[in-house]
């Protein structure tokens, strides 16, 4: 019988009793786990990740090259290094106490919450595997990463690899450590998003003075143990012991993790890895703001006035955007700004600083086109309109276009300023002008990447999975691989602008903005032919199928005659 | 603090929650200050429209949501503590399981969990009132919503109680699975447990000792079911 009522007489069951039955059957189901796993895949996994790894470590190797620094530009990495190298330190631990306050960093599954976590067991020893789990899997990582890229930068600095190896390890555990540490404790302390995110800015802006200004900075002792390989300092071991106290006083407070965060995330999670796995950007995106309580506004930043002239679609786009969160508008201004000090990194011979204004622009892109992915989300709604698809998705980019507008004077203000700093104002007014010109077609294309990333994503009403069936494998995994990278290639040509300005500075400043303009011109017609395509997709691919069902129409007929 | 059988099963005091502030979140909170007792062996049904405060108010005294103000404890004791979480049973209107363990492997972990050892005779017996006696080995999260809501009842059944929450148990049930169910709840409550289930089901609130209303997270209607028109109180409160 199930009621306690019927057994009043008899006591409350142990606490031990529930701990022990957990350990014995989360033993059993480890066990199912490792019994199931099937080996080849997990091994073809592992040398996937290998390969790619290999690759990579290949190409920074050579980037990095091996020829040692002279003992001045030695001196030089070992003034500026650790507060450089510190800032990875601040940055994990800004990470860790955002992640603390939105819930993180623990996950369980969502059947654990209903029937572990509401049982009488102790919830430290229910959450202590979980927490423990989580910090050695960032440190295996931290470590692993580090690790590499320590060595490789010894085979320029003083020091043997295996130091490096070993001291750059050492370096990756303690940043992982500080982010789960960090992450642990907010969360146990029930810190307010607002307060670590100040917190956050602050330790930033502080390692960011100390690196431009030499003073002593809050990571400088952390970024000083990624040295470890060349040479260790006594003091150092201060960081090992408060990023391990963080790490310790979190997992001693474990059971005061809550509950309603753990509800919440156990799912999202579980659907997040998944959709990462799937490739589903649209989906990660999603999931990724529900993870972080980003939610529609209730109330319109200011509402449209009742107007039965305009077009549906464009108040529609406006009636989404205004309800944008303040967190997500600041983050796209970040993004912006980000995108213009990226720019002119490139135009100071930072080249790989290309790919933060890729990056950048992409991901404004995206956010800036909600109206359109809300409306992909729901393609049996936009189905039941009386208005071919494709021209409902391009009249979708207008209010989105209209908006990119101040983020793109934004861009643009940030480049200018960010070039006066870095010069001095000697150029300002050719600085002005490249930036007014490139500015904004710079953002557009990044939007416009963002859009092909949307618009790829949408269910096929022509799609037959019988005729896909017959592609072959090696035009499969093409295809695959073209459509990760399509959407990437137009804000590419976006950020990639910037070069041509760069070659031709060396002619004088009217060559440059002549250049500008050339490209300007350039992003322009991209963005244009961006838009065709979103408007004639469907027919584009009606017309691809037709001519192929054709051909195997010809073909059966041809087989049969013989 | 010890667990009190001589305190009420469930009272609660202050109760609020609220979904944050500013023009990014809803204001309105989603409960307003609530206070409540439910004594030892009564049967609470708990109505109100969509919205109306019910998922809300079960899962914060199952402590699956946090509170943003007020009390709440099982026995006398604070709802997260050991004693609490031993004498309290929610059964969710949306059931979990885990991917790899059949649903006789959930009844014995659940079981198990809670002290009991001789698990495997009652869960069984509670498997065939469901009609899942067939189904004992196979997986629950590959089961239907009717199936699952099912799993999801024996599964809150097969541990002791002294206070059962229950979100909406009939949806998804077919006759048979509602006859059952309704069998069950009267068994504990014949034995002695409170039980509040939140529901829909008009015809439900009839079987009740008493009928609390929610609407807009206030309580609207707190008293015995049959001085007053149910349906009035739901759908136009």
């Amino acid at each position: 019988m199930s009621g306690r009522g019927e057994q009043q007489d008899k006591p409350l069951p142990l606490p031990s009793t529930g701990t022990k039955a957990m350990y014995a059957l989360r033993a059993q189901r480890k066990r199912n786990r490792l019994g199931d796993l099937e080996w080849f895949d997990a091994a073809y996994r592992v040398y996937v990740v290998g390969l790619f790894g290999g690759i990579v470590l290949a190409w920074l190797s050579d980037r990095v090259g091996d020829e040692p620094l002279s003992a001045a530009q030695a001196a030089n990495v070992l003034q500026h290094g650790p507060a450089i190298v510190g800032m990875a330190a601040v940055i994990a631990v800004f990470a860790g106490l955002r992640s603390g306050s939105q819930g993180g960093p623990l996950a369980l599954e969502a059947a654990d919450v209903t029937y572990v976590m509401l049982a009488p067991v102790s919830r430290r020893a229910a959450l202590l595997r979980p927490a423990v789990q989580r910090v050695r899997s960032a440190a295996f990582m931290g470590a692993i990463v580090a690790a590499a890229l320590a060595q490789l930068a010894g085979r320029r600095l003083p020091g043997t690899t295996v130091a490096w190896f070993f001291g750059g390890g050492l370096f990756g555990i303690v940043i992982a450590a500080l982010w789960v540490g960090s992450a642990l404790v907010a969360h146990v302390a029930r810190v307010p998003l607002i307060a670590t995110t100040l917190a956050g800015i602050g330790l930033v802006g502080w390692q960011g003075a100390a690196i431009a200004r030499e003073i002593p900075g809050p990571g400088n002792l952390f970024g000083s143990l990624a040295l470890w390989g060349w040479r260790q300092r006594p003091i150092d071991w201060i960081a090992i012991v408060v990023a391990a106290a963080l790490v310790a006083a979190g997992l001693a407070l474990v059971a005061r993790t809550s509950l309603d965060a753990l509800a919440r995330r156990s799912s999202l999670v579980a659907q997040l890895r998944f959709a990462v796995t799937m490739q589903d950007l649209r989906t990660v995106i999603l999931l990724r703001r529900q993870l972080s309580y980003e939610h529609t506004r209730s109330r319109p930043w200011f509402r449209l006035p009742l107007n039965h002239d305009g077009h549906a679609v464009w108040r529609r786009g406006w009636h989404s955007l205004l309800r944008l969160p303040t967190g997500r508008l600041v983050r796209m201004a970040a993004l912006a700004i980000a995108a213009g000090a990226c720019q002119v990194a490139v135009v100071h011979q930072v080249t790989p600083a290309v790919f933060g204004t890729l990056i950048a622009i992409f991901i404004l892109g995206l956010e800036v086109m909600e109206p359109l992915s809300q409306e992909i989300d729901q393609p049996d709604r936009a189905a039941s309109f009386p208005l071919d698809r494709g021209h409902l998705h391009l009249r979708h980019l207008a209010a989105p276009a209209a908006l990119l507008v101040p983020f793109g004077i934004l861009a643009g203000v940030a480049a200018v300023v960010v070039d006066v700093i870095t010069t001095n104002g000697d150029r300002i007014g050719p600085s002005i002008a490249v930036a007014a010109i490139l500015a904004l077609p710079t953002v557009f294309a990044g939007s416009a990447g963002g859009a092909v990333s949307i618009v790829r994503d949408a269910p096929d009403p022509l799609s037959a999975k019988s005729t896909d069936a017959f592609m072959p494998p090696e035009m499969a995994g093409l295809t695959n691989v073209m459509q990760t990278v399509l959407p990437l290639i137009v804000p590419l040509f976006g950020a990639l602008s910037v070069l041509a300005v760069r070659a031709s500075m060396a002619d004088g400043a009217t060559a440059a903005i002549s250049a500008a303009a050339r490209m300007a011109l350039g992003l322009v017609l991209l963005v244009a032919a961006v838009a065709a395509w979103v408007r004639r997709r469907d027919r584009i691919r009606a017309r691809i199928r037709q001519f192929m069902d054709e051909g195997r129409a010809q073909t059966t007929q041809q087989r049969s005659t013989r | 603090m010890n667990a009190s059988r001589g305190a009420d099963a469930l009272a609660v005091t202050g109760l609020t929650k609220a979904y944050g502030h500013g023009g990014d979140t809803d204001e309105r909170p989603a409960l307003a200050p609530l206070t409540l007792s439910v004594p030892q062996g009564q049967l609470v049904a708990l109505v109100g429209h969509n919205g109306s405060g019910k998922t809300t108010f079960l899962r914060m005294v199952a402590g699956l949501l946090d509170t943003s103000g007020g009390t709440i404890s099982v026995h006398g004791a604070p709802r997260d503590s050991m004693e609490a979480r031993a004498a309290m049973a929610y059964l969710s209107d949306q059931p979990t399981f885990y991917d790899d363990l059949s649903l006789i492997e959930h009844l014995e972990y659940v079981a198990r969990l809670h002290g009991v050892t001789d698990w495997h005779e009652r869960a069984t017996h509670l498997a065939e009132q469901l009609g899942l006696s067939d189904r004992l080995d196979k997986l629950p999260n590959t089961f239907s919503r009717g199936l699952r809501q099912k799993a999801a009842i024996t599964l809150a059944f097969v541990r002791p109680f002294s206070l059962l929450l229950v979100d909406e148990p009939f949806v998804g049930l077919d006759a048979a699975g509602k006859a059952a169910l309704l069998g069950l709840f009267d068994e504990a409550h014949a034995s002695g447990a409170a039980l509040m289930v939140a529901t829909h089901e008009l015809s439900f609130v009839s079987r009740a000792d008493r009928l609390i209303a929610l609407g807009d997270g206030e309580v609207r209607y707190d008293g015995a079911p049959g001085d007053t028109d149910v349906q009035q109180l739901v759908f136009h409160t």
